[in-house]
């Protein structure tokens, strides 16, 4: 038995996965995360530092840490790569000027050793907006096709109206599990 | 469970009977006895505000929901109600006058703050708009906005090249707090946004301005602040009195996160969470006042 599988097993015992969001500052992230967990979302202001939020889903124990986007808060982002099964990706689809730069950060984060097991959930977030693109048109913009290095899924979604939400964080539950909790 | 049952027991029946008894010894309602004699302060407005919360007499109860104009009408039909002689007593009335007034005021002061809060920032908005650039040249007079969008809206902490985005679930309340602490205490808005631009222990001045309007605002859906106003506002507290306020968690966020030496911004939430029991500490305190006093010479 090596270590690996040990590990494996311990984890399963717990049940318990540790999800890591990011993403350019304003694309929704805080947002995302409270009306995931029910919290009222109309006097949110912009994240300094990071969030954690603990909750159950499906019979897991979430872990999911939030990071601030702003530009000087992301060379602090690798603090919170270490153990992450998932890694929850936050694009502002109404923010077409900065999607160069959204995409671009994550291919940098995509070639992160530390993250190199994660699941990738894509969320085109604020579908709700008039002039939001679609999560096809998000999909090109960040080359997801290119991404051959770790399991991805881009699910386009409001996190005000909270719509696609849980199917997204389920996708992304149902990934992480396969993965680690029924390898032997 | 001792002490819920005690509890029941004295609201519904002892604090009656004790009321009865007490009235007639000395000849005066409770509310008498609160308001008369006493100066105005938190003290006295909360006993008052209790006191006609818990009153079994429709007039009382319904004065706490009085707008400012019928206020003093209110006031001559309590004491009818109450049979008290403003020849008796000469100071109730207007004791009682003002404790109405910062009772009612402080509902009131929430509607307005919430009325701002959810006025949405937007670009179309000439008024919107100056009263950004004027938050520039209040924080930054020698130095000229290049544009309107420009990477120098970081060098007082807003988060992108273009602060709309910022303001968030504050609305306009963030801005207002923002350009009113620069435009009022311009020196002391100064200093503490040079401390923010410190390398080492530097924060992001407009971003944690807004989290602090959020604090404000908490405080104050929550009732937390009433003693706080009950006690500096003799009368109704009005927006400013809210942003006066802003201006105090401002400088001492500033002093607080200097002295404590965080090891990043990345703390910023605990360090929040830790300046903000010790706020609601110093509310808890009756004579609280957290009024923002500065030592300068003019």
């Amino acid at each position: 038995m090596g270590l690996l599988t040990i590990l494996k097993k311990m984890k399963q015992k717990e049940r318990e996965m540790r999800l890591l969001m990011l993403g350019l500052d304003n694309a929704g992230k805080t947002t995302i995360l409270k009306k995931f967990n029910g919290e009222d979302i109309s006097t949110i202001s912009p994240t300094l530092g990071f969030n954690i939020k603990t909750l159950e889903h499906k019979g897991f124990k979430l872990n999911i840490w939030d990071v601030g986007g702003q530009k000087s808060l992301r060379s602090y982002w690798r603090n919170y790569f270490e153990s992450t099964d998932g890694l929850v990706w936050v694009v502002d689809s109404a923010d077409r000027l900065r999607l160069e730069d959204c995409g671009r950060e994550l291919s940098a984060l995509l070639l992160e050793e530390r993250l190199a097991g994660a699941t990738l959930l894509v969320f085109a977030n604020k579908q709700d907006l008039p002039g939001a693109l679609s999560k096809e048109a998000i999909q090109e913009a960040l080359a997801l096709d290119e991404i051959k290095t770790h399991h991805w899924c881009i699910i386009g979604c409001s996190a005000v109206t909270g719509e696609n939400l849980l199917a997204g964080v389920d996708w992304l539950l149902d990934d992480i599990a396969a993965r680690i909790f029924t390898a032997d | 469970m001792l002490g819920y049952m005690w509890q029941y027991v004295y609201t519904s029946f002892l604090r009656y009977w004790l009321k009865w008894l007490i009235r007639h010894v000395t000849g005066k309602c409770e509310l008498q006895r609160i308001c008369s004699g006493h100066k105005a302060c938190a003290t006295t407005t909360t006993k008052a505000e209790y006191s006609l919360r818990s009153s079994k007499n429709k007039v009382l109860r319904g004065a706490l929901e009085t707008s400012k104009n019928n206020l003093e009408q209110c006031v001559d039909q309590i004491m009818k109600e109450k049979n008290v002689k403003p020849e008796k007593d000469p100071l109730f009335k207007e004791s009682l006058h003002i404790c109405l007034l910062q009772i009612t005021g402080y509902s009131s002061l929430f509607i307005s703050v919430e009325d701002v809060r959810k006025e949405v920032f937007t670009s179309e908005n000439p008024e919107h708009e100056a009263m950004l650039l004027k938050l520039w040249d209040l924080l930054m007079p020698t130095v000229k906005l290049e544009s309107r969008i420009t990477k120098q809206w970081g060098d007082i902490g807003f988060q992108g090249d273009d602060p709309k985005t910022d303001f968030r679930g504050m609305g306009m309340l963030g801005l207002i707090n923002l350009v009113f602490f620069s435009e009022n205490y311009t020196e002391e808005a100064r200093q503490v946004l040079s401390h923010a631009n410190h390398p080492k222990l530097g924060y992001s001045y407009a971003i944690v301005g807004i989290n602090l309007t959020e604090m404000a605002y908490s405080l104050l859906k929550s009732g937390a602040l009433k003693p706080h106003f009950y006690n500096t506002v003799l009368g109704t507290p009005e927006l400013r009195h809210f942003h006066q306020l802003y201006c105090y968690l401002a400088y001492e966020f500033d002093k607080f996160w200097l002295a404590e030496e965080p090891e990043s911004i990345m703390q910023f939430n605990q360090y929040r969470e830790k300046f903000h029991s010790i706020v609601k500490t110093h509310l808890q305190d009756p004579g609280v006042s957290l009024t923002l006093t500065v030592h300068s010479q003019n």
